[in-house]
């Protein structure tokens, strides 16, 4: 079963965040829909559509940016009152425009997740969570990490609501009351919540930021996973979620919205398992979703709020294109006029903006003038993406990007990635010391393009600072620089739990530091780590290696900090650092080892798959095109051994998996090179001699020859 | 939108940029490409199964439809048109890295086969100038070489480097067609038969050329350019990431205008308007493009466009109907005009918006914001710098601003002086200053634009203010007035009369010299940067001047650069370069001696497939009458005899090579020689050195080179 859906753009504001579209419920049967949208210019924006325009409801001055939107109201009354935050203030808005509610929640940080439910108000700074009833405060939680998201589900008698905050550390704490009830371990940072049910009930649907959605329940002490639905073509990560029957059997539909400017329905099979119906790709973050009814009665649409301000439609009515030949060349009467109207009101921007550069220019005379021009918004993300254990750099701008400069003091590589149409070009780096760049390169953009995507490769143990100099087609021309944290640790990434049978390395210290001094090194080593000193005499956190599959768990408190890892190398850097990190503190570090000679052979077992399925698969690449070549010659291959012919068979997918993992094999030689150094690093040895025999074993690999090797030297 | 009308998966790879439709009995189009192992496969799926087996030609045992043509060399280039004058149907030319196959498909004949020494990197066929019958115009090691169909070779000339691509078209609208040649060293080459009439500058090798209509083509290059020429002038054109495998000028939707089709590296095929460069239609192959060709392959009287990708899958596309009113993209205009009228206005709003917070001032000391004074301005100076102990000599660009703000990155979008399109300057935090040097090394005599975009700020700023600036590098920018007595006096030189004052002279020098100060008289003595040695040029009462110059090259340039600056069409000079005339001559013995190698090789080649025959059969023998000894013995020593060949083969092959490095050398010289004189004696020099060494007379090729053709 699919559906057809056609795109309709209706309005622009301003840059968006995330969740700050809502539809107003319907007046009557069937009748069309208003829209709120809030934007970073601080206008909240209402409209309906009318004959193909639209029509403003009211409008907002500016002020500060607005980073939520909710809509409440009494319990059991339309919910069309529109609350939005903004710094830390709450605002509340009637259908009419009419502001009734000011509410000053005396936070230090600004809000950036709000839920409402009649007379109740939660919002959610950083690692704050507040609970309001009737503006007076209720309830109080710090969490662990930042919080991404809250919502609230009702329990079943309607009286008690249960409070659930999406945070950062890949976790979904239940709260009740100021305390936590308990917390739920997702895949991936979460990053949206949304009621399965809107009219209740305990399911709620989590989006994280690497892409993947469940459905959880929430029960009275724990919780359930009912379904998830994986990002197996990589595509961006969750934004918003809206539930919403738009194919019309009855069943309500999930419409997810993603950074990558993805579109997706999934409905649910006989098996009730979620499957897609419907995909669009918008060429910006989607920012919210609504299922509802704007452009015409009677035709249901998916509406978005894109980055940049759009509101789209993806509507089930047909296009006039379909209605017959003939109709296309004459355009509608409504477009036409819409395009008049536009003309026009670009002619009187062009003629201000003409005025606005003369007086501009004339300033440039005066010597007391100074220029300064606003900050423009940019939307960043630097994530790690487990799979192929590189980091993905998405950069977008209001408007259309002219250049990109991209600069950095640590070696890293920058990969092609298809989706980006950008001239690159590599400048040369002096390699004399006073400018320290190891990496210069400009991307020249495409007309249009208000989204860049880059990826990069780091190597752990060299960290430092990569910076993007973003240049807008705007004028006056300005940049603005970004910058990114290479961590010494940079393949790391939390997870929940890990392996402890594994033979372990330990690196103990011990000194006269203070919990916040030896957090504020590990954040410094590893990503993913909340920088708030968290509450409390001690922590622990767990780590995966997502290259390798090796892990990390870091336990420290006031004057001592405990490491564990199989990975020698893993230990070897962080006490480098953290050593370095010391000294410039002026602070004696006691450093203790106790290293397990098992867990270097148990590495490179670990390793051992990996390494032989891409040597195994480097040597069929290799062959596909001789064994084609001779296929030609002879006309079959019926006279090629199986294996050979397996080959000739599998060539298209064999190269695509090639295609996939460059330099996949080179990172694992460096990695097992530096697992030998670091080996006998702590044992008082430098091997740097015998690497070149490593690698010899390593052109010939055999997992005995490589492990007698390394126990010999 | 549309759609494809057929797609075929043939099963045979493509070679990129080697394919061809050729009616070869006449009526039916066979698409006909170079596949791997040396062979070209001809697809016929009009006439099925009435070939015979014989010659070249076999039966594809896969695919009934497809005949494989074995070559048995590498294929470099491939066409098919009209050759002979009584020929039924289509010629298929095969051209490899020695030779050229003329070859009759339809009788299943070699009509020639010539050997080609300077090889052919492309091919095409066709009419050119006046001469009567079509040829079949190669282009290999810095030679032009066109043959007609009893394989007489009626064309040659010498070109400036590898020719990677040609095209034959009415340039200069005379009815009869130019060759445009395009090269390594990144020029398009128009050639009326042997005279050159323009040349254009590019910036990376030109992969490939395809006429448009009248006098306008499409062009390619390894950078991933495209873009479309009307005569000398561009049109438009584009840069992607990626790179355009082969161009075609078909018109798709069908408005009696050709557009420009493009297949590209990683397996996208777009048309483009021919005068504007805008995208009207796109389709995606799932491997990299191998070639765009056309014709009516469904038989039906209409001409499709047929895209193939390197995996050998093949896409046919009819030209949109009327009912498509050119709208050949997936989408609806008008949603796209209101989505841009929009995106217009946001971006008018914005910049008013910028205007207005500018105005009001900064309310709060946000360092962040990089405020910098109003009458902020950069300056630019270019000198140049002769090599010190820790830098090499190059140009200096230096970038100040007036007061205490600081320039955090300076970055130049340049063509052909850098390694990629852009150099940066991005100094440490500790290091930031208000100016910026930046070196910049030429590595070649061409005029540059460079575009400086230079971020300006505050020592704290995250944001800048972007100064984009645009300065012209002049041409001979590499060269250092010095009067450095100390340095040997260049041997070479090149004398000739010029009918202008000396201060017209004076101008050009200005022009196209970075020359600190003015100079108002042409004589000038100046050290080459590169390490060329020292260059004067001097200018007599009478209007002789004389250059002297070590660098026969540089030589040719300046020729050019001034006889094209005082509008000179015809100019004939006198040129002695001693060093390089002696190269000359030891490198033309050396091509003697390569060749009697290489026969000698040849011969030796032929004496061991001898040997290894009757080795073989005796050995064979010996299996079958059951001597094991004497069959191990046997086999052993065709073992090592094959050793053998393989070594000699290596010899024979880097003998080639140098001998195919001798030719180009030999191809250059000629060119050079040719490059300090102008318009008639240009060509006239070209040719009297082409008959010097066909007839073998070396002391007539030095005398030509020095005097001019016209006392010969």
């Amino acid at each position: 079963m699919e559906i057809n859906l056609n795109r309709v753009d209706y309005i622009q504001v301003g840059v968006t965040s995330q969740k700050t579209m809502r539809l107003l419920p319907a007046l009557g049967k069937k009748a069309t829909q208003k829209v709120a949208v809030a934007d970073h210019d601080g206008i909240l924006t209402c409209f309906g559509m009318k004959k193909g325009e639209a029509v403003p409801v009211f409008k907002t001055l500016p002020g500060q940016k607005i980073a939520r939107m909710d809509l409440g109201g009494a319990a059991g009354t339309p919910q069309e009152k529109i609350f939005v935050c903004s710094g830390s203030q709450v605002r509340g808005f009637t259908k009419k425009g009419k502001q009734f509610l000011t509410f000053e929640a005396n936070l230090t940080e600004s809000i950036n997740a709000m839920h409402v439910s009649g007379a109740d108000l939660f919002v959610c700074a950083s690692y704050i969570y507040n609970h309001y009833c009737d503006c007076k405060d209720q309830n109080y939680y710090l969490s662990g990490d930042k919080i991404n998201d809250i919502i609230c589900l009702s329990s079943e008698n309607g009286t008690c609501l249960v409070p659930v905050l999406a945070c950062q550390d890949r976790v979904l704490r239940v709260l009740q009351g100021s305390e936590l009830a308990y917390d739920i371990e997702v895949p991936g940072p979460p990053s949206v919540l949304e009621l399965y049910d809107k009219d209740g009930g305990e399911e709620l649907i989590c989006g994280t930021t690497d892409g993947n959605i469940g459905l959880v329940q929430i029960g009275e002490c724990s919780a359930a996973t009912k379904w998830e639905i994986d990002n197996d073509k990589k595509k961006g990560g969750i934004l918003c979620i809206d539930t919403y029957d738009i194919m019309g059997d009855g069943v309500n539909d999930i419409l997810v919205g993603r950074d990558d400017g993805t579109v997706e329905v999934y409905g649910f099979d006989s098996a009730n398992e979620p499957t897609l119906r419907f995909e669009h790709v918008l060429s910006e973050s989607v920012t919210s979703i609504q299922g509802g009814c704007v452009g015409k009665e009677s035709y249901d649409e998916v509406l978005t709020a894109t980055y940049t301000g759009w509101v789209t439609g993806l509507t089930t009515e047909p296009q006039k294109a379909e209605a017959g030949p003939g109709d296309e060349v004459r355009m509608s009467k409504e477009i036409q006029s819409k395009v008049e109207a536009l003309r026009a009101e670009l002619e009187q921007l062009q003629v201000k903006v003409k005025q606005g550069r003369e007086q501009y220019q004339q300033t440039s005379q005066s010597s007391t003038a100074v220029s300064a021009v606003p900050v423009f918004s940019i939307n960043d993300k630097f994530t790690l993406c487990q799979d192929d254990a590189s980091y993905n750099l998405t950069l977008e701008v209001q408007t259309a990007i002219d250049n990109l400069l991209l600069q950095s003091d640590v070696p890293i590589d920058l990969l092609d990635v298809d989706k980006n149409s950008a001239v690159v070009s590599f400048s040369e780096c002096d390699s004399e010391q006073p400018n320290g760049n190891f990496l210069l390169a400009t991307y020249r953009c495409q007309a249009n393009t208000t989204r860049l995507e880059l990826k990069v490769r780091s190597i752990e143990g060299q960290y430092g600072t990569l910076q993007a100099y973003i240049t807008p087609r705007l004028q006056p021309k300005t940049c603005q620089v970004r910058q990114y944290q290479i961590k010494p640790l940079s393949l790391h990434q939390r997870t929940h739990s890990i392996d402890q049978e594994r033979p372990m390395n330990r690196l103990s210290l011990v000194g006269q530091f203070s919990f916040a001094e030896i957090h504020s090194w590990v954040v410094f080593c590893l990503p993913e780590v909340p920088e708030k000193t968290p509450a409390g005499e001690s922590i622990t956190f767990y780590f995966h290696n997502t290259f390798l599959g090796t892990q990390l768990e870091a336990t420290y408190c006031k004057g001592e900090g405990h490491f564990k890892s199989d990975n020698i190398s893993t230990i070897s850097i962080l006490s480098d650092v953290l050593s370095k990190e010391a000294t410039k503190k002026k602070i004696n570090l006691n450093n203790s080892y106790d290293i397990n000679d098992e867990s270097v052979s148990h590495t490179l077992k670990m390793i051992h798959p990996k390494l032989e399925y891409q040597l195994l698969l480097a040597r069929k690449v290799q062959l596909i095109d001789a064994l084609k070549e001779l296929q030609v010659h002879e006309g079959n291959a019926d006279f090629l051994i199986p294996e050979y012919r397996n080959i000739l068979d599998e060539s298209a997918n064999l190269l695509e998996e090639y295609k996939k993992q460059p330099a996949h094999l080179e990172r694992l030689y460096g990695m097992i090179t530096d697992l030998f150094i670091d080996k006998f690093k702590f044992k008082g040895q430098n091997v740097k001699t015998k690497v070149s025999s490593l690698l010899e074993i390593l052109d010939n690999y055999d997992l005995n020859s490589l492990l007698d090797f390394f126990n010999e030297a | 939108m549309l759609v494809p009308i057929f797609t075929l998966k043939l099963n045979h790879k493509i070679n990129p940029r080697m394919v061809t439709v050729g009616k070869f009995d006449g009526v039916h189009p066979c698409l006909t490409a170079a596949t791997q192992a040396g062979k070209v496969f001809i697809h016929n799926p009009h006439a099925r199964g009435q070939k015979p087996v014989a010659h070249r030609l076999s039966q594809s045992t896969q695919d009934s439809d497809i005949s494989l043509l074995n070559i048995n060399q590498a294929v470099t280039c491939l066409t098919a048109g009209t050759l002979g004058p009584n020929t039924t149907g289509d010629t298929l030319l095969v051209g490899s890295q020695t030779n050229l196959l003329a070859y009759d498909v339809h009788d299943n004949a070699d009509i020639f086969y010539r050997e080609v020494t300077d090889g052919a990197n492309a091919i095409v066929l066709g009419k050119l100038g006046d001469i009567p019958n079509p040829l079949a115009i190669i282009g290999g090691n810095c030679a032009l070489q066109g043959f007609d169909f009893e394989g007489n070779d009626h064309f040659w000339t010498v070109t400036g480097d590898n020719v990677r691509s040609l095209v034959l078209c009415d340039f200069t609208g005379d009815g009869k067609n130019e060759l445009l040649v395009g090269s390594e060293d990144f020029d398009i080459r128009v050639f009326k038969e042997d005279e050159l009439v323009s040349e254009m500058t590019e910036n990376e090798t030109v992969t490939s050329l395809c006429h448009m209509h009248d006098s306008r083509f499409g062009y390619a290059l390894a950078n991933g350019t495209v873009g479309v020429y009307d005569r000398t002038a561009r049109y438009w054109r584009i840069k992607s990431k990626n790179h355009a495998m082969s161009i075609h000028a078909f018109d798709l939707n069908a408005d009696g205008v050709v557009e420009l089709i493009t297949g590209w590296s990683n397996g996208k095929i777009d048309a483009r308007s021919d005068r504007t460069g805008e995208v009207i239609f796109k389709d995606n192959f799932s491997s990299s493009v191998a070639g765009v060709v056309e014709g009516d392959y469904r038989l039906d009287g209409q001409n499709q466009l047929i895209c193939t990708s390197i995996e050998g899958e093949v896409r046919g596309y009819l030209p949109a109907s009327k009912d498509l009113k050119g709208n050949l993209m997936d989408s609806s205009a008008e949603q796209d005009l209101i989505r841009e009228l929009s995106q217009r206005r946001q971006n008018l709003l914005l910049e008013l918006r910028n205007y207005e917070e500018n105005a009001k001032g900064v309310s709060e000391t946000n360092s962040g914001m990089g405020v910098i004074p109003a009458n902020t301005q950069l300056q630019t100076a270019l000198s140049v710098r002769p090599a010190t102990e820790a830098q090499k000599a190059h140009v200096e660009l230096s970038i100040s601003t007036p007061n205490e703000t600081i320039i955090r990155a300076v970055l130049i979008f340049a063509e052909g002086i850098f390694e990629g399109e852009s150099h940066v300057v991005h100094p440490s935090a500790q290091n930031l200053s208000g100016c910026v040097r930046v070196p910049i090394v030429p590595p070649k005599d061409i005029p540059v634009d460079l575009h400086i975009k230079a971020f300006v700020g505050g020592k704290t700023s995250t944001q800048f203010h972007v100064f984009e600036i645009t300065r012209q590098l002049p041409r001979f920018s590499m060269y250092d007035i010095t009067v450095d007595s100390s340095a040997a006096p260049p041997t070479g030189r090149v004398t000739f009369s010029i009918n202008d004052r000396p201060q017209r002279v004076a101008m050009w020098l200005n022009q196209n010299f970075l020359l600190p100060e003015g100079v108002d008289s042409p004589d000038i003595t100046m050290n080459s940067l590169r390490g060329g040695g020292l260059l004067s040029i001097s200018m007599a009462s009478s209007g002789q001047i004389t250059l002297t110059t070590d660098d026969i090259d540089l030589a040719g340039d300046l020729v050019q650069s001034l006889a094209s600056f005082m509008a000179i069409e015809d100019l004939s000079a006198e040129a002695d370069f001693p060093g390089y005339f002696e190269e000359l001559r030891t490198t033309l013995t050396e091509v003697d001696e390569f060749h009697s190698v290489h026969q000698k090789l040849t011969a030796a080649m032929a004496d061991h497939s001898n040997y290894i025959r009757n080795m073989l059969v005796q050995a064979e023998d010996a299996r079958l009458m059951g001597e094991m000894t004497t069959m191990k013995k046997r086999y052993r020593e065709l073992y090592d005899l094959n050793r053998d060949l393989v070594n000699e083969y290596k010899i024979r092959s880097n003998n080639h090579n140098a001998l195919l490095a001798c030719l180009k050398s030999v191809n250059q010289a000629i060119q050079r020689a040719g490059r300090l004189r102008v318009g008639k004696p240009k060509s006239q020099v070209i040719s009297a050195c082409r008959d010097a060494i066909k007839s073998n007379n070396v002391n007539a090729l030095f005398r030509i080179m020095r005097a001019g053709a016209a006392s010969s």
